[in-house]
């Protein structure tokens, strides 16, 4: 398997990882750009109108019929905040080559179609096209207003305006139904201009394939805009609060959602962080999963997961309402022991074979291994499979200890219904 | 005997072996994989809901009860099962559908020995009153969180509004009245009704040295001489039950599903079945369809709108789902569009386009090993060659869903929805 990393522009990056037993080729694109609060739905629509239709595919089923052409191909968009910045992603993949049945190009195509999509997208004087700005606005905003349906997800968006109070993470990346209703095809046709402009690029591709194409082809697209200025990745950790806030909302619903934020901002220690959040909640053997539900059965689900963009912790547990209390004490009760007395030798490998586990797997599939280097466009550094490894090995349990002692409670949220949760 | 069996894609070949206990195997060693992923299944799940015994009294299975035994069976009276997978840096995992139960596991380390836990744990149910007790409240709060899931309870509506008596009626967890028919002794007589030799399937596929399957079968499983419990199954009338079911929840806006109802098929049969619907639904309703551009157009979908097939053990439907202000009027639509197909069918062209991106999608499929093992496990269970399923979809044609198409009974539909509160 070959990595290798190499300068576009002052701004841009090609990442490829090749290996020929790799049964599909990936392409992402990531424009990372400065977070605008204001502008948040305009950033917000451009991955939606860029991978919805193009110039040469005016409507999406026509987009859609060529990425079937091309044996089941795809295109998506991401969206995420990486720290205090945003990331915008458009992807696509499709079988290798070597599977096509007549004289198609599938990983040809997919490139084509992902800087036809990107480059050129639908456009009417001067700004995108208004028929499809009015419709990608409308699906945004069905996207805002829906997150109530998923109540964990809506319990996740709704501790973060607490959680994450005065930073950019504390609203949904899309903004508000208010803001994105202002959306118009020149205010996101200048979001696009910006992402190019000034964008952060990073473009991964995993495949059998060296390629050199998918290379020649994204750079040529780049060199046709004067970019400049370019935008750095930032990682900010969040700060902690003087007190712990605890935040209860009710809506209509019959189980209880509860979610604890630790904070440990001054967290240096990437690795430890990580196993001590899989020993507490992110394995299956965790602390919370064996003491909370099995021997207190306490809850359905109570996990837990580390960030280390922001430095926190967070635990979400889904809990009858009168068990609200108890749940919260028992997590309480786990991240003091931790801090008390650390991991044990047990706990510890198990932490870190899991974590090997999943290290030796990601070299398994494209999709693996891009999402792999995907994840560490913002950490300065580009480490492999094997150089990643050797870190989980080196974490001791004073290592681990000493990242548990650097947590401290920062908000309690509970979104639990009063009424039940159904008429 | 191991019989090898070769795909059509290149480069695919699959080991069969039927161990002398009575269990099937299907094995594809995967060249550079560092993952190994096995599944164990028993061909029961939560349609089984009465069973003819070897001694022929009939037992009556509560819903949830495939579940439930699912979740206990973990336990052991001397040692916890997620403890000794992650003792071995294994991921484990089980699930229960309505056909059947798989409990599976992928590493990329100590494969034997992981191979070993999972044959042996399946192999010892260990259930008291007391441990069968304590799981019950874990199992309500399960059945409490998709109870908040609005797509769910509107595919869960829409499937009680289309079937009478099939028990894909019922949530497959159940519900807390038939979860507390459960006792220890219960989950015995099922386990042992069930879990026989001649009724599990092992599927293994990644990096594994297949001698070391069969080593690890020969230690471990024995023919118990029992015949697995014939399932017994009512008849389940043509039509749907209702054509409207309708809940309210604390959603943003309607949320809906729609079974269009299908005669119900078995084993090979409904596994055809299965492949034919797909090609149809993405033909009729999928993102290359004028149906989906119109619909996006005037508002009626948005992206949440998908349509599938649901295919098993006597049921058969063509669903679709997603959030729409009017319904009624997806219905009608999609009604309309089955209706225009029949009259002025697809172009082949339009068919064949379709059936190459089906076949792209089995090479996704075939990057993984745990996807391979899982694609093992649904030929396996409906009589199939292990590539049986993605051969049938390489040989689908036209004709043949042109027939399929013309089957369907528009009106044979029922649309649940969730309102707003």
């Amino acid at each position: 398997m070959i990595f290798e990393r190499t300068q576009i522009d002052g701004g841009a990056w090609f990442n490829r990882v090749t290996n020929e037993r790799y049964k599909t080729n990936r392409i992402s694109v990531s424009f990372i750009t400065e977070f605008d609060d204001i502008k948040r739905p305009d950033y917000t629509i451009v991955p939606y109108i860029l991978t919805e239709c193009c110039e040469k595919y005016p409507e999406r089923k026509h987009l859609a019929k060529r990425c079937a052409e091309l044996y089941g191909a795809a295109i998506w968009n991401n969206l995420g905040f990486e720290g205090y910045r945003r990331c915008s992603s458009m992807s696509v993949c499709a079988p290798d080559d070597r599977y096509a049945l007549d004289d198609e190009k599938p990983l040809r195509g997919i490139c084509e179609l992902l800087t036809d999509c990107i480059a050129r997208p639908l456009t009417e004087d001067g700004a995108f096209d208004k028929e499809i700005t009015r419709r990608m606005r409308r699906d945004m905003i069905d996207v805002i207003q829906s997150t109530i349906n998923d109540k964990r997800q809506y319990a996740a968006i709704r501790a973060a305006r607490t959680v994450f109070r005065g930073e950019p993470l504390s609203g949904l990346l899309h903004g508000t139904v208010e803001d994105a209703e202002r959306v118009t095809p020149k205010s996101a046709w200048a979001a696009y201009k910006r992402l190019f402009e000034r964008g952060h690029v990073e473009i991964f591709a995993a495949g059998s394939s060296d390629f050199r194409e998918v290379r020649e082809a994204i750079s040529e697209m780049l060199s046709g805009i004067k970019r400049g200025d370019f935008v750095k990745p930032e990682i900010c950790p969040s700060p902690l609060k003087a007190a712990p806030e605890y935040v209860t909302e009710n809506v209509p619903m019959e189980q209880a959602i509860l979610r604890m934020y630790f904070k440990a901002p001054d967290m240096d220690d990437r690795f430890a962080n990580m196993i001590m959040g899989m020993i507490l909640g992110g394995m299956s053997v965790s602390r919370f999963f064996t003491n909370i539900r099995e021997k207190q059965s306490l809850c359905y689900y109570c996990s837990g997961d580390t960030d280390r963009f922001t430095r926190t912790f967070t635990v979400y547990a889904g809990v009858e309402p009168e068990n609200i209390e108890r749940t919260r004490d028992a997590v309480m009760n786990e991240m003091l022991k931790i801090q008390k007395d650390g991991v044990t030798d047990e706990e510890l490998d198990a932490a870190k074979l899991e974590l090997l586990n999943y290290t030796a797997a990601a070299g398994d599939d494209s999709s693996s291994i891009l999402a792999f280097y995907q994840s560490q466009m913002s950490d300065g550094e580009f480490i492999s499979p094997k150089e990643y490894a050797e870190r989980v090995r080196a974490v001791t349990k004073e290592r681990v200890l000493a990242a548990a002692e650097k947590y401290s409670l920062d908000t309690v949220y509970v979104l639990s219904g009063k009424d039940g949760g159904q008429e | 005997m191991i019989e090898k069996i070769r795909c059509a894609i290149p480069g695919e070949e699959c080991l069969k072996y039927v161990h002398k206990s009575g269990v099937t195997v299907y094995m594809e060693p995967m060249e550079g994989i560092s993952t190994a992923a096995a599944q164990y299944t028993a061909k029961f799940g939560a349609v089984d809901s009465k069973a003819l015994l070897s001694d022929g009294s009939v037992l009556d299975i509560p819903d949830g009860t495939a579940h439930y035994l699912e979740h206990k069976l973990f336990e052991s009276e001397d040692s916890d099962t997620f403890t000794r997978f992650a003792g071995n840096g294994a991921y484990c995992n089980a699930g229960t559908s309505y056909d059947c139960t798989s409990y599976y596991f992928n590493c990329t380390d100590n494969f034997t020995d992981n191979l070993e836990i999972l044959l042996d744990f399946v192999k010892h149910p260990y259930f008291t009153p007391q441990s069968v007790e304590k799981e019950r409240g874990i199992i309500t709060q399960e059945i409490s969180m998709y109870r908040d899931n609005p797509s769910w309870r509107a595919l869960m509506g829409c499937l009680k509004g289309m079937y009478s008596v099939n028990p894909v009626r019922n949530d497959i967890a159940g519900d807390e009245d038939s979860i507390a028919k459960i006792t220890d002794e219960l989950l015995y007589k099922v386990y042992g009704a069930y879990y026989t030799p001649k009724n599990m399937y092992l599927t293994v596929a990644g990096n594994f040295d297949p001698d070391d399957v069969i080593k690890t079968c020969d230690k471990y499983l024995a023919d118990t001489g029992i015949t697995p419990a014939k399932s017994i199954r009512e008849k389940e009338p043509e039509t749907v039950r209702e054509r409207l079911v309708k809940i309210s929840m604390s959603v943003s806006r309607p949320v809906f599903s729609i079974g269009f109802k299908l005669p119900d098929k078995e084993g090979r049969e409904s596994s055809e079945d299965g492949i034919y619907l797909a090609l149809i639904s993405y033909l009729l309703f999928g993102d290359v369809s004028d149906f989906s551009e119109r619909l996006r157009e005037n508002g009626l979908i948005n992206d949440s709108f998908g349509a599938q097939q649901l295919c098993g053990r006597g049921y058969s439907a063509l669903l679709a789902g997603g959030i729409s202000d009017e319904p009624r009027r997806v219905l009608e639509e999609m009604q309309n569009e089955i209706r225009r197909f029949k009259s002025e069918p697809p172009s082949e062209k339009d068919f064949m386009r379709i059936k190459k991106a089906t076949y792209g999608s089995w090479i996704y499929g075939l990057s993984a090993a745990d996807s391979v093992a899982q694609m093992f496990t649904r030929a396996a269970l409906s009589g199939l060659p292990p590539f049986g399923i993605m051969e049938m979809s390489a040989g689908a044609d036209y004709g043949n869903m042109l027939r399929r198409l013309s089957s369907i009974d528009e009106n044979n539909a029922c649309l649940s929805v969730v309102d707003p509160l």
